[in-house]
């Protein structure tokens, strides 16, 4: 169901609408107080993000999707 | 500009000793530029242990990152594995016989000179010969290869800086090295900067080359677990590119869109799998009936995998706490689809303490040629395995995260989960097979203790 074309252009579409759509989105500079808190940044904890990839890597078939996906382990 | 002097060396320095390597690009549009700073470091030690005496892990990991100024940023990750336990060899439980295999060191399924054989509490026998182990396995256990071992030391860094303006490039690079395995990959990553930093469009592509060296030989795949065709060392590499959006959805939303795509090619086997051949009655396969050497036959999988995922994860803003959620749809040309979502919660408790309830579910669809076990009337297919990774199966996370801020931007952590997986296939209606368990349940304990800091 999920064919390379059909992900792209669903990524594509996304990608244009939200560009597309930015004008009623995002925040001026100094509306930027909650997002500037460590606790929100997409990768807060990039340790535990990388233990995570490499214990779900080496015991499921999915991997990856919030980076390049796992690899660079025999586990799997 | 005294204290920028230093840093600019440094960073002269390490942009040339990185300039070939790579991190997942991780940009956000919601980051504000960040001036020079302190060395952050972020350094944890891991403890995993399954249930049955299956894989337990010790696992120390240090990540360290710097702002040189201008947002030059260098990044390194250094983790060390200490793997051991029982591992499933792929074969199933039999009911009333008792099961012989021999390591993957071993060369042959029959005991020569000298054996030494140990029973091991849960009744199972292991005979260690001059180059040879074989270890049984009772009657209605799952058969678990019990010297199972590795380590594992792997190093990553990643340099990321401004190209232009509102575009910024990353490049990184890892290496690892285990008894059994090689890998080196290098990637590379651009994101670019629209409307005032609230959206964010990031491409990068990933090259991995890895060499397989499996302990014992690489068995040709297919073969009869008891005639070890074996090979030397076997390679494989992986191509794959990423896209991605990040965007700013309001004051306190911030959310990733990303869509990736990989392809592996070569050895994509795992060389210590085997299936079990049964005949009609769910007994083993007679070897006296039949032209093979023993009712086992090594895995074999395609020489070529195509994956792809879409992922959409938010940070949101609720009061004092974060919303940290996430779904991730994957597909590959092996037929496993998966779906993953992700729920984290970070709740202060009070100035310095905060806890971070985690929960996550998995499913996975089970891979095209996957089987339980063969039967004895079908022919052999051209690929085949039995890696309980590779079956249909959902499987939980549970737990909590507990920090304490203990002042000077040093942070203590705790991480206490459970990991459960439950495969959809786990029983036979075959005569002998009934009331077997041939896909037991797995649970696993996650200990995580952090120490954030910054020098």
């Amino acid at each position: 169901m999920l064919n390379a074309r059909t992900a792209l252009m669903i990524f594509l579409v996304a990608s244009l609408g939200t560009l597309q759509g930015c004008s009623t989105l995002g925040v001026k500079p100094w509306q930027r107080d909650l997002l500037a808190r460590k606790d929100m940044a997409l990768d807060a904890n990039p340790l535990d993000a990388a233990i995570d990839d490499h214990l779900y890597f080496s015991k499921e078939a999915a991997s990856g999707g919030k980076g390049f996906g796992g690899g660079g382990c025999g586990c799997n | 500009m005294q204290l920028k002097t230093p840093a600019n060396a440094l960073r002269l320095g390490l942009m040339a000793a990185t300039c070939a390597l790579l991190s997942p690009p991780t940009t956000h549009a919601a980051d504000a530029p960040e001036d020079d700073g302190p060395w952050q470091v972020d350094a944890g030690l891991l403890y995993y242990k399954e249930n049955e005496g299956r894989v337990r892990t010790i696992e120390p990991v240090v990540n360290v990152r710097r702002n040189l100024g201008d947002d030059h940023i260098v990044g390194f990750n250094f983790a060390f594995d200490s793997l051991s336990g029982g591992s499933p060899n792929g074969a199933i439980a039999a009911k009333s016989k008792i099961q012989t295999f021999a390591t993957p060191s071993g060369s042959s399924l029959t005991p020569g000179s000298g054996p030494q054989t140990y029973v091991s509490p849960s009744g199972n026998t292991y005979t260690t010969l001059a180059k040879v182990t074989l270890y049984t396995i009772q009657p209605g256990a799952l058969p678990l290869d019990p010297n199972f071992h590795d380590r594992r030391i792997s190093f990553d860094a990643n340099w990321s800086q401004p190209v232009s303006t509102n575009v910024k490039g990353t490049v990184g690079g890892h290496i690892s090295d285990e008894l059994d395995f090689d890998s080196l990959a290098v990637n590379g990553a651009l994101s670019r900067d629209f409307n005032a930093k609230n959206s964010t469009v990031s491409f990068g592509m990933n090259a991995e080359l890895d060499k397989i060296k499996a302990i014992g030989g690489t068995p040709v795949g297919g073969s009869d677990y008891a005639q070890l065709l074996k090979t030397g060392s076997k390679s494989k590499h992986v191509i794959g590119g990423l896209l991605g959006l990040t965007q700013v959805i309001s004051r306190e939303w911030v959310a990733q869109l990303n869509y990736s795509y990989d392809r592996s090619q070569g050895y994509l086997t795992d060389p210590y799998k085997i299936l079990s051949i049964v005949d009609s009655t769910g007994n083993l396969m007679a070897v006296s009936s039949s032209t093979a050497a023993s009712p086992y036959r090594f895995e074999n999988r395609p020489g070529t995998r195509t994956r792809q995922s879409l992922y959409v994860g938010n940070k949101v803003a609720l009061g004092l706490q974060t919303l940290d959620v996430s779904y991730r749809r994957g597909k590959d040309d092996w037929s496993v689809k998966s779906d993953t979502v992700d729920v984290r919660l970070r709740v202060p408790i009070s100035n310095d303490w905060y806890i971070e309830p985690h929960v996550r579910w998995y499913r996975q669809t089970a891979a095209e040629f996957y089987h339980l076990y063969l039967d004895q009337v079908d022919a052999i297919p051209q690929f085949m395995s039995a890696d309980p990774r590779l079956a249909g199966f959902t499987a939980t996370t549970i737990g909590f995260k507990v920090g304490v801020d203990l002042g000077g931007n040093n942070e203590l952590s705790l991480r206490l989960e459970q990991y459960q997986q439950k495969a959809s296939e786990r029983f036979s209606s075959l005569l002998n097979l009934q009331g077997l368990d041939l896909n037991p349940s797995l649970k696993s304990a996650i200990v995580q203790i952090g120490w954030k800091m910054e020098y």
